[in-house]
């Protein structure tokens, strides 16, 4: 079992719910498991550039982005890039 | 009867309500904070609110409220096929299908793509005569990205419709948007080697009359231009009166065909409102004409009004929507003989659309 804690824009997409226990495998099952999966990744089911992935504090993408593995992990956390104006 | 108006923005989308009279609006909102609203349009048919959203982070999408924007829900279905080699940048325009069609829109998006529901909003699908439109290869992106921002339905042809997309140009379906053909003749790029080519023109808006349907206006990158044979060919329209033929908005008075509104800006270089202040010019000769409107417009002022950013609603006597980058909106009662500031210090305003509400 995993939590999965969205930030605040996504939490609104999610019906206000900023915290998800899941049980998954990776990260890409996790991701693809909320309800705002569409939102994290693109049309090609990639994670969205500007969409950054915490696995207990490690960039996901350092360990194999989607297919990072969750065993043994305690959270999920995802956080927009600073971007925008 | 009152009149609700649909004010989208680059951070959310508010609401401006007011009876009649026009002239005291109350402000509901932000909805749909976080997101860039490019588009918010309300269904006649069910009175569903349809938004194009957009965000840097999380995409494109489109978003649909059955409740005044209270709540909201999100598309579930929308992306392009991956041999098309496309991937969705930005949605642009909705337009409600026709009475009858029921659970039918259009969504307009970049790059330069056509998307349709059959099911009120929930899954898109793409609209392969514009998708892989054989064409594609010679449209090229404007300053907003090959944006399709412009859908029209001939309320008595049911299998007739338009699109316009920038920098391709405007196109024509017979057939219900199973194919569509390029309907640019007559119009400029002055941009390109060949100033009348086929296609690659950059409309900039594109409105076709519902009382008199075989009559197109469109503001272009290159003029201002009327068709009356369905965009078989088009009439350069500006001079007259019109200090400048570049512009984005533009409105039409349901009850005369011959009436047209536009906001031109000074020129494609500089891009803001001609003589250092904001003025509507509208036309009732079809065109011939030009005189400009200005009573409760700022006298100083170097604004812009986006594309979508112009509306007209339905009353018998007509009232006109202006919303300005600068984050006013401004309201005509009396069908633009006179102006009020019915909101301001809004976000940049992107999108106004009025309708009749009881």
């Amino acid at each position: 079992m995993v939590v999965v804690l969205l930030p605040s824009l996504l939490a609104a997409e999610a019906g206000g719910r900023n915290r998800f226990e899941l049980d998954a495998p990776t990260v890409g099952d996790a991701v693809r498991a909320l309800p705002v999966a569409n939102l994290v990744l693109d049309e090609r089911g990639e994670l969205r550039r500007l969409v950054n992935v915490y696995v207990d504090g490690v960039d996901a993408r350092d360990r194999g982005g989607l297919d990072a593995p969750l065993a043994g992990a305690e959270t999920v956390r995802l956080v927009a890039a600073i971007a925008g104006g | 009867m009152g009149v609700l108006v649909l004010v989208g923005t680059r951070k959310g989308l508010f609401a401006l309500e007011s009876d009649d009279d026009r002239r005291d609006w109350e402000l509901h909102g932000p909805f749909l904070t976080g997101w860039q609203v490019f588009h918010a349009v309300v269904d006649p048919r069910d009175r569903t609110i349809h938004a194009a959203t957009n965000n840097e982070v999380y995409g494109a999408t489109v978003h649909r409220s059955t409740d005044r924007g209270q709540t909201w829900t999100r598309a579930e279905e929308l992306g392009l096929p991956e041999d098309t080699g496309l991937t969705l940048e930005k949605t642009w325009h909705v337009e409600p299908g026709r009475e009858g069609e029921d659970g039918r829109l259009w969504l307009g998006a970049a790059p330069g793509v056509l998307f349709r529901t059959d099911d009120g909003g929930a899954t898109w699908q793409p609209v392969d005569g514009i998708v892989r439109h054989e064409t594609r290869d010679r449209w090229h992106p404007g300053a907003g990205g090959m944006c399709c921002h412009s859908i029209a339905l001939d309320p008595d042809e049911p299998e007739r419709m338009y699109v316009g997309i920038s920098a391709a140009g405007v196109f024509r379906s017979e057939d219900g948007g199973e194919t569509f053909e390029p309907a640019n003749q007559g119009t400029a790029a002055d941009f390109l080697p060949d100033p009348f080519p086929e296609l690659g023109q950059c409309v900039h808006k594109l409105l076709l009359h519902p009382g008199r349907p075989e009559r197109l206006w469109q503001q272009n990158h290159c003029g201002v231009y009327r068709s009356d044979d369905r965009g078989e060919s088009w009439e350069r329209l500006e001079g007259n009166g019109l200090p400048s033929g570049f512009g984005f908005p533009l409105a039409l008075d349901h009850r005369d065909p011959d009436a047209a509104f536009v906001v031109p800006e000074e020129s494609a270089e500089n891009r803001v409102t001609p003589n250092g202040r904001l003025g509507v010019y509208r036309t009732t000769d079809g065109g011939s004409s030009w005189e400009l409107l200005t009573d409760g417009l700022p006298q100083q002022a170097w604004g812009s009004v986006m594309r979508e950013g112009f509306s007209f609603d339905r009353l018998e006597s007509p009232g006109i929507y202006l919303g300005t980058q600068s984050g006013s909106l401004f309201v005509s009662p009396d069908t633009g003989e006179t102006w009020l500031e019915a909101a301001a210090q809004l976000p940049p305003i992107l999108s106004v659309e009025a309708t009749e509400w009881s």
